[in-house]
């Protein structure tokens, strides 16, 4: 132990400035070999880790190999400085081996794994000297001070070694972590290498430097009996958005964009600020939005101007952000949301390449598809389930989730004849490419489930319209994903809010009802669904009279559509809170002359079909219609909206159909050429039994209720009329 | 945000209505420079530090408490500051009743000392307002002379190296915006009928207001945009203090016009904000039901007509106690502008919102009989 040097170098995790001092410090002690922060499994990646295909953001991921959901991720970007250890490693042949709590006692707790608590001992020393950003604290402070990286870094741990002093909350999972971390070490040392390098959070540095070790049996006292799990690694892609996320490393980085500048900057030896404003100029420009060159130098001089006002010894990203939206955004911050998306945060997309060990998502779907047997075969196989039995359901469930994931391994095929909802029929074939669609799935989650219910609420999240919403509820339900149906709800409940086109809430009853309706049977919560379909209606009722005005041909088409599919989804749920707005928007529709035929006509037949309406108003209202003071062309617009549907209307009602009979009768020639081709595209709709009854009836109206039975056999007729009756659940009365 | 305090009648003295800044805070602008060492940029009186300070508020080294003149985001000031430190000039933009006026005198006052050199904006706002014009008789008697010019607050800003403001820029013709241009970019306004050029001395800066709800009055011309700082000023962060703020303003308010209402039990005040709040955020308080915005601002300025309204009907015409009854008429004339859209966003949010809070329903009554 005494011929090895152990060098301690306590890094801000995600900090580009500690990646940089990282660097410099590593050239300087050249180590024989480096101990990287973090469960020891992960040594099985540092093979792969020096794969060029391997392209950060990348995660090394670590997790539960019964229960894949159960995982800690490590998140690496370019600039944090165990990925720059491992690389520098890499390209050295330098073993790398990574110590910390294993992951096997980790995940192994009751739990859900949460190693992502843990403090930022660096941003509380840069906050202490007045900075809002560690990242320029590290550089004024340590950067700019001392010639040696190795000093600086002691400085650091003699820095941390007080703040611990100070604080003297030390809690058990950080002692625990510590003494793992040892006891790796000790088993480095052992090896008798010269030089040794530790790279961890600047926390742990003073309780890793060789002086302050306690005994080994303590450590090893410490760590008996911890409950163990077996575990699996293995690197996912990750996205600099995810970078954010509090998991594995510290608590997630808010701004990985921002780092990337610095830590590239600093790298290449570029202007910061400058370099910074031009590339926002760029962003904003490609939004087709001015900033000119003359703006970056303003921006670039207001920047420091204001970290003057504010006392810093340097421009941090707050005075970049405000500088860009005083004088190149004119105060609006709507630009500056882009510059946060596209800059600050990043669109980065890490690789991961082929080789490396399986996806615990692949690894789910394969335990999956065990279990349900279902096999994975290159060639098209049919399957017909039938959603009553519980294995089949699941796989249905299996399927549809998939599909959400973008991996449509099955795809809905016509199930028949059958007009039953409880029978789906699919056609399932497994293609190579399916397993690259795994691989970025994986992202979203390490089960199918996890993953697909993430990816839906991400979905819902930028979804384009309401419709696409609605249809995202009927996905939610089929693939069985109650807490991505809370998502998809709460989304479409803001945007029902912020919709003013009442056709597009129109459009959103139906599948709503559906889902309340029906939701019960798949054991959703559809409380929630009631609470937005009851919103929507009452949006859409108050809206609806307005938003009937003034429409043209096509547009009133659209609106009958509408409101006949909302009336349908109105009906389904049969709540008072839902039907009574609604039947009374539709009343006033009906009520209304001004309203284009079309939906007024339809408002009319809906309200007599659910009795809401008498037939002595309707047909006083369609005698107004169609009287001869109107437009002709109009009121056969009435009608056609009137009379689609069931034609037996006609049949039934002979006040109705000698109104129709009398207006067509009175028509001029002229007008009536014009009536025409509206009239037969209207009567053409129904079939042609109707249309002949409904001639016979015109060519004899003094005939009541239809041809009169001449010659009926009443002995012929009983027995089929008691089975109706008996059908019908009818007493049955004596026959004499 | 608006400001919060009302201006003080002892303060200022000589019986004016309305004392100016510098000399309403005469003690606390001598104060702040008695402590501040920090540099100061060339003529101005303060660093930029203690100008910061002077509007924000705080307790000073010598335990001088200065007062708050701007209630809301720190880094606003900070930028304002640091605009008329970098020697560009500084527009605030904002919504009626975000304090743009009250931030531009005071911000005058802290740096030159001098809130007076003010153009106020109008349709016939001139060139000679913004360049300078003639003392005609003296031109007629003398011929062109130095003496015969009259000089604009912004010639005059110039020449002392002090700031000047400009109200309500947006008003002001286009034609007339664009002799700004060639002041703020060349720092220099020639006289050709003398030929002689006044150049601005450092310190010389032009803090501009306009109300960003006002869209095409007169917008600014691009290169006029390019040339200014532009800082938009939010209305009030917390429920609580834009309350505060219409309490304290309507009550002033009441004092002046002499109704006797009773303001200490206003209730309606923070259902009135409340309601203007959401409106205007498109979501309800307590962040669960999302509502449409309608076209009208509803900022602060509005609440407190509403209220000045109802009480002054509680007062005429009621039993002094400011009701639902009162509010509701002008708080759906304030909401709803634009007959259609507008319409059917307050119905919706009567629906919605006000139907499901039991403890409003006077509230809702009144405002279903109104619609």
């Amino acid at each position: 132990m005494t011929t090895t040097r152990v060098e301690v170098l306590g890094i801000r995790h995600h900090g580009p400035g500690s990646a940089r001092s990282l660097l410099g410090a590593l050239d300087e002690l050249e180590p024989e070999v480096l101990v990287i922060e973090g469960a020891p499994e992960l040594d099985a990646l540092v093979a792969s880790a020096a794969d060029a295909n391997l392209v950060p953001p990348v995660a090394a991921l670590a997790y539960a190999a019964e229960t894949p959901r159960r995982a800690v991720f490590y998140p690496l970007a370019v600039f944090s400085p165990e990925w720059v250890a491992l690389r520098w490693a890499a390209a050295r042949g330098v073993p790398v081996r990574f110590a910390d709590l294993p992951a096997a006692h980790v995940l192994a707790g009751d739990e859900r794994a949460e190693v992502g608590r843990r403090t930022d001992p660096i941003g509380a020393l840069a906050q202490a000297a007045g900075y809002d950003d560690a990242e320029r604290w590290w550089e004024d402070a340590v950067e700019h001070r001392s010639g040696s990286s190795l000093e600086s870094f002691a400085a650091i741990r003699e820095a941390m070694a007080e703040v611990r002093a100070a604080s003297d909350d030390e809690d058990d999972e950080n002692l625990v972590r510590e003494a793992a971390m040892r006891r790796v070490l000790r088993a480095v040392v052992k090896e008798g290498p010269a030089r040794v390098a530790v790279v961890c959070g600047a926390y742990h540095a003073p309780a890793l430097h060789p002086d302050a070790w306690p005994p080994a049996t303590q450590d090893t006292k410490r760590l008996a009996g911890l409950p163990r799990t077996k575990v699996a690694v293995t690197w996912a892609p990750w996205t600099a958005n995810r970078l954010a996320l509090a998991s594995g490393y510290g608590a997630g980085v808010r701004s990985p964009g921002w780092y990337q500048h610095l830590f590239v900057s600093w790298q290449q030896h570029d202007e910061v600020v400058t370099g910074w404003l031009s590339r926002v100029a760029r962003a904003l420009r490609d939004e087709g939005l001015d900033a000119s060159p003359a703006g970056v130098v303003e921006a670039t001089r207001m920047a420091e101007a204001l970290a003057a006002v504010r006392a810093r010894p340097s421009v941090g990203l707050s005075e970049l952000s405000d500088a860009t939206q005083t004088v190149l955004c004119g105060g609006s911050d709507l630009p500056l949301r882009l510059i946060d998306e596209r800059l600050v945060i990043g669109e980065d997309l890490g690789r991961v390449p082929d080789t490396v060990p399986l996806t615990p998502l692949a690894q789910d779907l394969a335990r999956l598809q065990r279990s349900l047997r279902v096999k994975p075969t290159a060639s098209t196989s049919s399957i017909t389930l039938d959603l009553r039995k519980e294995a089949q359901r699941e796989r249905s469930v299996l399927l549809h989730r998939l599909r959400l994931l973008g991996v449509p391994w099955g795809r809905p095929t016509d199930a028949g004849r059958s007009t039953g909802t409880f029978k789906e029929a699919w056609d399932l074939r497994w293609e190579p490419e399916l397993a690259v669609g795994l691989i970025e799935a994986g992202l979203y989650g390490t089960t199918v489930h996890e993953a697909a219910e993430a990816k839906l609420v991400e979905d819902a999240g930028s979804a384009p319209d309401l419709a696409t919403l609605g249809r995202m509820v009927g996905e939610c339900l089929t693939a069985d994903l109650p807490r991505g149906l809370a998502a998809v709800v709460d989304t479409l409940a803001e945007r029902t809010a912020h919709q003013h086109d009442v056709l597009a809430l129109l459009e959103a009853i139906e599948p709503l009802a559906r889902t309340q309706r029906y939701g019960d049977v798949r054991g959703a919560d559809t409380r929630k669904v009631a609470g937005v379909l009851h919103i929507v209606v009452t949006r859409a009722a108050v809206g609806l009279r307005a938003a009937c005005a003034s429409l043209d041909d096509d547009a009133a088409a659209a609106m009958r559509r509408a409101v006949d599919a909302a009336d349908r989804g109105v009906a389904l749920v049969e709540l008072a809170s839902v039907t009574d707005p609604w039947r009374a928007a539709v009343l006033a529709v009906s009520a209304d002359d001004r309203i284009h035929g079309l939906v007024a006509g339809r408002a009319n037949r809906l309200l007599l079909d659910r009795g809401a309406l008498g037939s002595d108003d309707v047909a006083r209202r369609m005698s107004r219609r169609l009287s001869l003071g109107a437009d002709a062309v109009a009121g056969a617009a009435w009608l056609d909206g009137f009379l689609e549907g069931d034609p037996l209307l006609l049949l039934h009602d002979p006040a109705l159909l000698g109104l129709v009979d009398t207006w067509v009768a009175g028509a001029e020639e002229s007008t009536f050429e014009d009536l025409l081709p509206l009239l037969r595209r209207t009567f053409s709709r129904f079939d042609a039994a109707a249309r002949r009854q409904i001639g016979v009836r015109l060519r004899r109206p003094d005939a009541e209720h239809g041809p009169a039975p001449t010659d009926l056999d009443l002995d012929r007729g009983l027995p089929a009329a008691l089975t109706v009756a008996e059908i019908l659940g009818l007493a049955r009365v004596d026959a004499s | 945000m608006t400001d919060p305090s009302i201006p003080d009648p002892q303060a200022g003295g000589d019986g004016v209505l309305r004392a100016h800044a510098e000399d309403q805070y005469a003690a606390e602008l001598a104060a702040l420079a008695d402590v501040d060492d920090r540099p100061r940029p060339p003529r101005w009186r303060l660093s930029p530090w203690a100008v910061t300070t002077y509007l924000l508020g705080g307790r000073l080294v010598d335990g001088t408490e200065i007062s708050a003149k701007y209630v809301g985001p720190r880094r606003l000031i900070e930028i304002a500051v640091a605009s008329l430190a970098t020697d560009r000039a500084l527009l605030l933009l904002g919504v009626p009743g975000t304090a743009k006026t009250w931030v531009s005198e005071h911000l005058a006052a802290a740096v030159s000392g001098s809130s007076t050199l003010v153009v106020q904006g109008t349709a016939g706002t001139a060139e000679e307002s913004l360049r300078y014009g003639w003392n005609y008789a003296r031109l007629l008697a003398e011929g062109p002379s130095r003496a015969a010019l009259v000089e604009s607050p912004v010639m005059r800003a110039m020449e002392s190296g002090s700031l000047v403001r400009i109200e309500e820029l947006t008003r002001i013709p286009a034609d007339v915006q664009d002799a700004l241009i060639s002041i703020l970019s060349e720092k220099s306004l020639p006289v050709p009928e003398l030929d002689l050029e006044v150049q601005a001395l450092a310190g010389f800066n032009v803090i501009a207001t306009a109300n960003n709800r006002d869209k095409g009055v007169n917008d600014l011309s691009s290169a006029l945009k390019r040339r200014f700082n532009t800082l938009v000023l939010p209305l009030p962060d917390s429920l609580e203090q834009e309350v505060e703020i219409v309490r304290t303003r309507v009550a002033a308010i009441g004092r002046s016009l002499q109704l006797p209402a009773d303001l200490e039990s206003m209730s309606e005040i923070a259902r009135v904000v409340q309601i203007f709040r959401e409106l205007r955020s498109g979501v309800t308080l307590d962040q669960r039901t999302t509502v449409k915005s309608p076209s009208a601002t509803l900022s602060t300025a509005e609440a407190i007509s509403v209220m000045t309204n109802g009480s002054a009907l509680a007062a005429h015409f009621g039993d002094g106690v400011v009701r639902a009854d009162d509010v509701a008429a002008s708080i759906t004339g304030a909401v709803v502008k634009d007959p259609v859209q507008d319409r059917i966003v307050w119905q919706e949010y009567l629906e919605t919102v006000v139907k499901d809070r039991p403890e409003w329903t006077d509230l809702y009554r009144a405002c279903r009989e109104l619609a």
